[in-house]
């Protein structure tokens, strides 16, 4: 029986033997066992990347494998590959769930609003900060910009919850000096957006200001000695010189953060807004989402959809703003 | 008005803006100083304010006193100082290969670091792999070695050391030095200034990380500070963890003034560090922006 199986295929082997003889596939061998022996010409300098390889292979890319998991029920204590297969009911469940709505519109909301507000908070930091002329000043104060990027975004958590929070809330106190009415911060989910924003101003504008201050500098001297011979102030320098030069950088900063809209912040969003459920309407984005399934409801199949989703939107984003950036300018594209 | 006046204008502009934005930068950090310094009972009934009325060093003594303090102060420091040496290494050694033209497979290597700066497997297949797979749970481990080989720190070396003449390799090889040898006496040495970069870098995500603790820790002896302040943000009373019962204190527990005090001890070594800090990450940060 088996012989007249093997009788019958040995065509399709001598074929297939035949393939692997072909003049291409001769040659793509070669050319891997020339590397592999020019590897060895150079065994030192393989072994020097084989540990941060294998990291990458565990904590990267092993993780990618998993994406499986969104297909499938998952059993703790059966595995990733012992799990039943569900095919798109992970899905079906998440995309007709209303929050799914809201959290992917706050995620991209949210991102577009911080994006906006640390771009125009940086370029006013940068462009002033190299008006100013008198050294100390400029320095002390730079530093103190830059400062509040060093925080964990706990910190910064603490922070916010002892201005608004409390039975007194610092901001309160203030406001009624101000005469103007007390706000119950944490009840009030619309003002949420506008407080992240602040945030991300005060923690990271000065990072961004950084990048641009360096632009500037790069910006040659006699540009403006010619227009300042040709009698323009400094603000018509700054509006004609500066910010038109500054448009390269600003773009692709622009680009390489909306190449990531689809990443909540959650180390930052977690961080201050926690299990407040109260906010969640303004502030729940993919990442907290995909969190609080896991660890409260324990909903791995589900989540992990969700999480395919977000990391697929991601790569097409990142590979569709890196074409364009391309486009633009060959040299700033990321690959 | 005419020029001179108008640029005069727009120099006070600047000045008040950036004075007043440095100011709003500033005012968190001197609020928590301020607080920590500050009665219980007068937090109590005011809030934070601008200078304390009452002086109190209080919040400080307590925390002196705290086992679960110091223990999660060691669990930080030990997780930094491991976390960058190794990650220092790891990722060292990896950059000079990728750099080199001599490394045949670089290609395919280079390929393989970038991608995962493009797609993420997503937090659930990461979170299983770690702690069923691994079983990294509830060890320091598990905040370590994820963070261990970062692929955009990875490149800010390889940038660094394609720059580096080719020409000092290949003479210490031609004198018959070993390529080990090459690498740590010769290359090391003037790799420094990305070093130390890239080792800050890895330091502050270290010191600051409470995503992967948030994740993998669940005992309390194991705690990173992080963790003990996120404690404390969602709920006042976990101030208490931190104030031995044996302190003998008569009056309230100072829970607000804790929470600012050991809020000032985690972020003090970031603060004595600043200067250092700052000069490195503008450097590293100035190198990343002329890559693009």
């Amino acid at each position: 029986m088996s012989q007249a199986v093997l009788a019958n295929n040995s065509p399709a082997i001598a074929f297939a033997l035949s393939v692997l003889r072909t003049k291409e596939i001769v040659a793509l061998k070669n050319k891997i066992m020339e590397s592999c022996r020019q590897a060895f010409k150079s065994p030192f300098l393989i072994l020097l990347a084989v540990p941060g390889l294998i990291t990458l292979f565990i904590f990267n890319y092993l993780p990618m494998y998993g994406v499986l998991l969104a297909f499938k029920d998952f059993d703790y204590s059966k595995g990733i590959w012992g799990s039943s297969w569900v095919g798109l009911k992970n899905f079906e469940y998440f995309l007709t769930s209303s929050q799914l709505f809201v959290v992917i519109r706050n995620t991209l909301l949210l991102n577009v609003a911080f994006i906006v507000s640390q771009t125009i908070a940086a370029l006013a930091i940068a462009v002033l900060l190299n008006e100013i002329r008198i050294k100390w000043f400029a320095r002390l104060s730079q530093s103190v910009i830059f400062l509040p990027y060093f925080m964990s975004w706990i910190v910064v958590g603490m922070i916010t919850q002892s201005m608004l929070g409390g039975q007194n809330p610092t901001v309160n106190e203030w406001l009624i000096q101000l005469g103007l009415s007390e706000v119950n911060w944490y009840f009030e989910a619309h003002l949420w957006p506008w407080i992240l924003s602040v945030i991300k101003v005060w923690h990271g504008a000065g990072y961004f200001a950084i990048i641009y201050l360096a632009a500037i500098t790069s910006i040659p001297e006699d540009l403006y000695e010619a227009a300042k011979i040709d009698g323009a102030s400094r603000f018509q320098a700054v509006r004609k010189i500066t910010l038109p030069l500054l448009i390269p950088t600003i773009s692709i900063l622009t680009l390489l953060l909306i190449g990531r809209i689809f990443n909540g912040d959650f180390a930052m969003i977690y961080a201050i807004v926690g299990d407040n459920a109260l906010l969640f309407p303004t502030t729940d984005v993919i990442d907290t989402y995909v969190y609080r399934s896991m660890r409260v409801l324990n909903d791995f199949g589900m989540s992990s959809a969700v999480g395919l989703f977000q990391s697929v939107m991601g790569l097409v984003l990142v590979l569709a703003v890196n074409s364009f950036v391309r486009r633009v300018s060959k040299e700033s594209a990321l690959f | 008005m005419n020029d001179s006046l108008r640029d005069r204008a727009f120099g006070i502009v600047s000045y008040v803006f950036i004075g007043v934005f440095a100011l709003f930068c500033f005012l968190p950090f001197w609020m928590m100083i301020s607080g920590s310094f500050t009665k219980e009972s007068e937090l109590i009934l005011n809030g934070y304010s601008l200078f304390p009325e009452s002086f109190s060093t209080t919040a400080y003594t307590v925390l002196l006193q705290s086992k679960l303090l110091w223990s999660s102060y060691v669990n930080t420091a030990l997780i930094t100082v491991v976390g960058t040496a190794l990650a220092l290494f790891i990722s060292a050694m990896l950059a000079y290969s990728l750099a080199n033209g001599r490394n045949t497979l670089r290609g395919g290597m280079l390929a393989f670091v970038y991608f995962p700066m493009l797609f993420y497997g997503g937090l659930i297949p990461f979170y299983i792999t770690v702690s069923k797979y691994l079983h990294l749970s509830n060890t320091l481990w598990a905040v370590i070695l994820p963070l261990v080989c970062q692929p955009f720190l990875v490149f800010l070396m390889v940038n660094f050391f394609r720059t580096l003449p080719k020409e000092l390799e290949e003479s210490a090889r031609i004198d018959g030095a070993h390529e080990f040898n090459v690498f740590i006496r010769i290359m090391i040495p003037i790799s420094k200034p990305i070093l130390a970069t890239v080792a800050l870098f890895y330091a502050l995500g270290y010191w600051n990380d409470w995503f992967m603790s948030l994740l993998f820790i669940d005992e309390e002896s194991k705690y990173p500070l992080q963790l003990i302040l996120r404690r404390m943000v969602s709920n006042l009373e976990a101030a208490k963890s931190l104030i031995p019962s044996n302190a003998g204190i008569s009056i309230e527990s100072p829970l607000l003034g804790v929470r600012m005090s050991t809020t000032i001890v985690t972020i003090g070594p970031i603060v004595l560090l600043y200067p250092l800090l700052q000069k490195y990450f503008v450097k590293g940060l100035t190198i990343g922006a002329v890559k693009g």
